[in-house]
């Protein structure tokens, strides 16, 4: 299901990339002030990663669990039910958070014992993800790798191009949110639609903003031709024959012809490096034949 | 203070809604003697004896201890005065036969009970001999039992107490009902005992020769009303009996020559 | 009655173990320190002993994370486990406990309307800063169990039957109304109630532990002097008017008091069930149901037992830790059915 076509290019201009930054950090003096880091967010996480300033997180959040290497490092627990102990424990220098975070208290209380906590709150635009990825650049002091994986996320943005031939299928995004036990469609305005409008799909749904919880009324009046489920919701299934089995979806279009497709949530709840290839994956799935 | 009439009620009325469970009863409790109320199913007998307990507060009317209206007594000072032994207490807990008995003491005592409470509490556990059950859980005896330790309960509530000898009050509400013949008499034995110490005693009771065998004034109360007074059970009229419980009696004689009653229909 | 010693030597027990729970959860966690750095730590606190520089982070967690949340968790764990104790005296029931009169639901639902509604009207809780909580949490719990306890009293005399009935039908609609608010809530916030609704000790902070204990202290003084009063209930209402007792004003009021004591913790820690059930439960198993002795001893071991579970919620899954509530229920649902069976038991 990966598309593994896109990550096979990069990787040796990442290696490239990696040993000119393994160079700069070397000649730096001193130990840098972001030594040890706490990040509880999956977007900055992901984006560290990809800067190759890894060698400083010692600890990442529940849902942070791509690229899969982060998996070796210990959890702090859910991102809204931290305790500010367990990530202390971890000594770090600095937490980074997207904002997302929980009990309320908890960055207080990480605060209060001398630990500075920043809060870098993402957007939810191309243009927002772009700034995050530049400040996260100086914040680590690799301006440059920054710079260079933006130039190469912008041009493979514009070769990907946007969708503007003529019938845009219906798509369903189903997420299963993992607090409430329930089904959730995601709506129109958010980063997943953006992602999808490119691909040359339409959202099913008509709301604006956020989440609706999905019952099986809904889904059938949507009458996706394409269902796109996020990973849990997904593999609670199984397959895209037993998914036919959440009630509503076997009266869809979607579910008639078994045109259901699983993506990784973090392929499409913000935008990254990975977006262009989350657009292609998506258009094959939308306009198979051209 | 009245002394010979310790418990005085006085057109007595309640009623609840349109229903009226009592109906302008006036009756005075022989002190130191066993006061028993007869009467059907529904006569209002144990509605009446809540009042007089001071539980209830009646509709109009009032009742007296003495010179006292009972509505007026502080609760804790009525709780030294009388005591009341329900038909039957369950207790879904596991709490030892001498805890139970020594709540009879609580109006005593404030904090922890004192050598005397506890000295009464073995006292009225060995009157009703229960001594050896004493550490026994209360929901395992047997309904004769349990009834025996609550009788000991509401004793060590109205012990008499060597340097205030006051006269107290020992209601008692079908103290009987479902036990055993032994049981029966043994408890009935051990409130009459307590005639002795100062205490009046006023009970309901359907059995009627039990009544007539420990009564000695009666009260005949039907349909909310008291009907019939009688001294001694010699004075029992049993035609108003007959009436009120709607049977036919006749009087049988035992091997010594004691009166009982037998019921038809 | 499983033991002879005498309630001295249970207390002395007892206190032993909270002693010994109050330490281990000082001392384990995340962060792991030696009775004697804790020690130092005190003395530094307090100003008695210099600070040492090379300790600052470890001493600022113990000081302003580690040693609030045992505080809190003490008294959270004492105030549940006196609250079970007095309203199974109150309903002459071994299963009651605040979860099942609407106490712990009204709080939930009160915090609930906080987390939805909190933004929208800052205006008016905002002055209330961090009394917000607890005060709405509170009017929550207060108006959950009059409602119970009005409905139960409607023919004038509180039925037991009927408070209990009454008690599911006022947690339905309290937990229903929770429902709906993390429906119609966005996300984080829906994501709050929920967790809430969990219990945790992650967020204490001596503000919220020293006021928890303060209101804790307050109730007990005034729930501990009516040990005799819940013994005298065990007879019935009527039997415990005749040993000088005025039955409803006293349920009245004691009701009044628990819900205060349990909607200030609640509101701190969220809802944790359970614990009010089984710290009776083995009390009573252990010594008697004499609530002379169950009143205090409760204290002690809702307490030691909160910390232990603590502890267990903090090492299972380090750094990261569970919620509250999860443990309690798997512990404590067994006990709950155990309790029932034998009831039925011994009806039968």
């Amino acid at each position: 299901m990966k598309n593994t076509a896109l990550t096979d290019t990069l990787r040796p201009a990442l290696l490239g990339l990696l040993l000119a930054l393994g160079v700069v950090a070397a000649t730096r003096a001193g130990p840098a002030p972001t030594d040890r880091v706490v990040c509880v967010s999956k977007q900055i996480n992901e984006f560290i990663y990809e800067l190759g300033a890894e060698s400083h997180l010692v600890a990442r959040d529940l849902t942070s669990i791509y690229p899969s290497q982060i998996q070796n490092l210990p959890s702090v627990g859910y991102h809204r039910a931290l305790s500010a102990e367990g990530i202390i424990s971890m000594r770090p220098t600095v937490v980074l958070t997207d904002g997302n975070v929980g009990p309320d208290p908890v960055l207080a209380q990480i605060r209060s014992v001398g630990i500075p906590v920043e809060t870098l709150e993402p957007g939810a635009t191309p243009e927002a993800a772009e700034q995050l990825m530049l400040q996260l650049g100086s914040y680590f002091h690799r301006e440059q790798a920054a710079e260079a994986i933006v130039a190469r996320w912008k041009s493979q943005l514009a070769q990907v191009g946007h969708y503007d031939g003529a019938g845009r299928p219906r798509v369903l995004f189903v997420h299963f949110g993992q607090i409430g036990n329930s089904y959730l469609g995601l709506t129109r305005g958010g980063p997943a639609d953006r992602i999808l409008e490119w691909a040359g799909g339409v959202n099913a749904l008509d709301e604006v903003g956020g989440m609706a919880h999905l019952t099986p009324e809904i889904i059938a009046r949507a009458a996706p031709d394409i269902i796109i489920a996020t990973d849990a919701g997904f593999d609670r299934y199984g397959s895209a024959e037993k998914f036919r089995e959440l009630p509503g979806v076997a009266l869809t279009p979607a579910g008639k012809s078994l045109r259901i497709h699983r993506i990784f949530e973090t392929e499409i709840m913000y935008f990254g490096p990975r977006t262009p290839a989350s657009i292609e994956k998506i258009a094959a799935w939308l306009h198979p034949h051209g | 203070m009245n002394d010979s009439w310790p418990v005085v009620l006085e057109d007595v009325s309640y009623s609840i809604g349109a229903a009226q469970l009592v109906r302008a009863v006036s009756m005075n409790f022989a002190a130191n003697r066993m006061n028993v109320i007869l009467g059907p199913n529904g006569a209002g007998k144990s509605t009446l004896m809540r009042i007089a307990a001071g539980r209830l507060a009646p509709t109009s009317g009032r009742v007296t201890y003495g010179d006292d209206n009972v509505r007026a007594i502080e609760p804790r000072v009525l709780a030294l005065r009388r005591a009341f032994l329900s038909q039957h207490v369950e207790i879904d807990f596991a709490i030892t036969v001498e805890e139970v008995v020594l709540m009879g003491r609580y109006p005593h005592f404030s904090g922890t009970p004192s050598a005397h409470d506890r000295e009464v509490v073995h006292d009225a556990l060995r009157l009703v001999g229960m001594t050896s059950r004493r550490r026994q859980a209360y929901p395992t005896l047997s309904g004769g039992e349990q009834q025996k330790v609550q009788l000991a309960r509401v004793l060590a509530q109205i012990w008499r107490e060597e340097d205030k000898p006051t006269p107290r009050i020992l209601f008692l509400d079908e103290p009987t009902a479902s036990l055993d013949i032994h049981y029966q008499l043994h408890i009935l034995d051990i409130a009459r005992s307590f005639l002795q110490r100062n205490c009046t005693i006023v009970m309901t009771l359907h059995d009627l020769n039990l009544a007539a065998e420990y009564g000695d004034r009666f009260f005949l109360m039907h349909q909310g009303m008291l009907v019939h007074v009688a001294e001694g059970r010699g004075n029992l009229a049993r035609d108003t009996l007959e009436q009120v419980f709607d049977v036919r009696t006749r009087m049988l004689a035992d091997d010594r020559g004691n009166l009982a009653f037998r019921f038809f229909l | 009655m499983l033991t002879r010693l005498s309630r001295a030597q249970v207390y002395l027990l007892l206190l032993l173990c909270l002693a010994v729970a109050l330490v281990a959860s000082s001392a384990i966690g995340a962060f792991a320190f030696s009775p004697a750095r804790m020690l130092r730590f005190v003395e530094e606190g307090l100003g008695l002993a210099p600070a040492q520089a090379a300790d600052t982070l470890d001493r600022n967690v113990f000081l302003t994370l580690r040693l609030p949340r045992v505080v809190l968790c003490g008294f959270t764990g004492a105030a549940l486990g006196v609250s079970g104790t007095l309203m199974q005296g109150l309903f002459r029931n071994p299963i009651v406990e605040p979860g099942l009169a609407g106490t712990s639901a009204g709080a939930a639902l009160g915090a609930a309307l906080l987390f939805v509604f909190g933004h929208s009207a800052l205006s008016y809780t905002a002055p209330l800063g961090t009394a917000a909580l607890p005060l709405v949490a509170f009017l929550g719990a207060f108006a959950a169990t009059m409602l119970v306890y009005r409905l139960s009293t409607l023919f004038g005399r509180t039925d037991v039957l009927t408070l209990l009935l009454a008690g599911i039908a006022v947690n339905a609609v309290c937990n229903a109304g929770t429902g709906l608010l993390s429906f119609l809530a966005r996300d984080p916030q829906a994501r709050n109630i929920t967790f809430w609704n969990l219990g945790t000790f992650t967020t204490a902070n001596w503000h919220g532990s020293l006021l928890v204990g303060v209101v804790f202290l307050f109730c007990y003084a005034l729930i501990s002097r009516h040990g005799k009063v819940l013994n005298a209930l065990m007879l019935g209402e009527d039997d415990a008017a005749f040993l000088g007792i005025d039955p409803e004003r006293v349920v009245f009021r004691l009701l009044l008091v628990n819900t205060l004591m349990v909607a200030v913790a609640t509101s701190m820690v969220g809802v944790i069930a359970f614990v009010g059930l089984v710290v009776p439960h083995v009390l009573r198993l252990l010594k008697s149901s004499d609530y002379t002795f169950l009143i205090p001893a409760a204290a002690l071991f809702g307490a030691t037992l909160m910390e232990l579970v603590d502890v267990v919620a903090r090492l299972i899954i380090r750094p990261a830790e569970l919620p509250i509530g999860i443990i309690t229920a798997i512990v404590g649902a067994p006990i709950f059915l155990w309790i029932l069976l034998s009831q039925r038991r011994v009806r039968t």
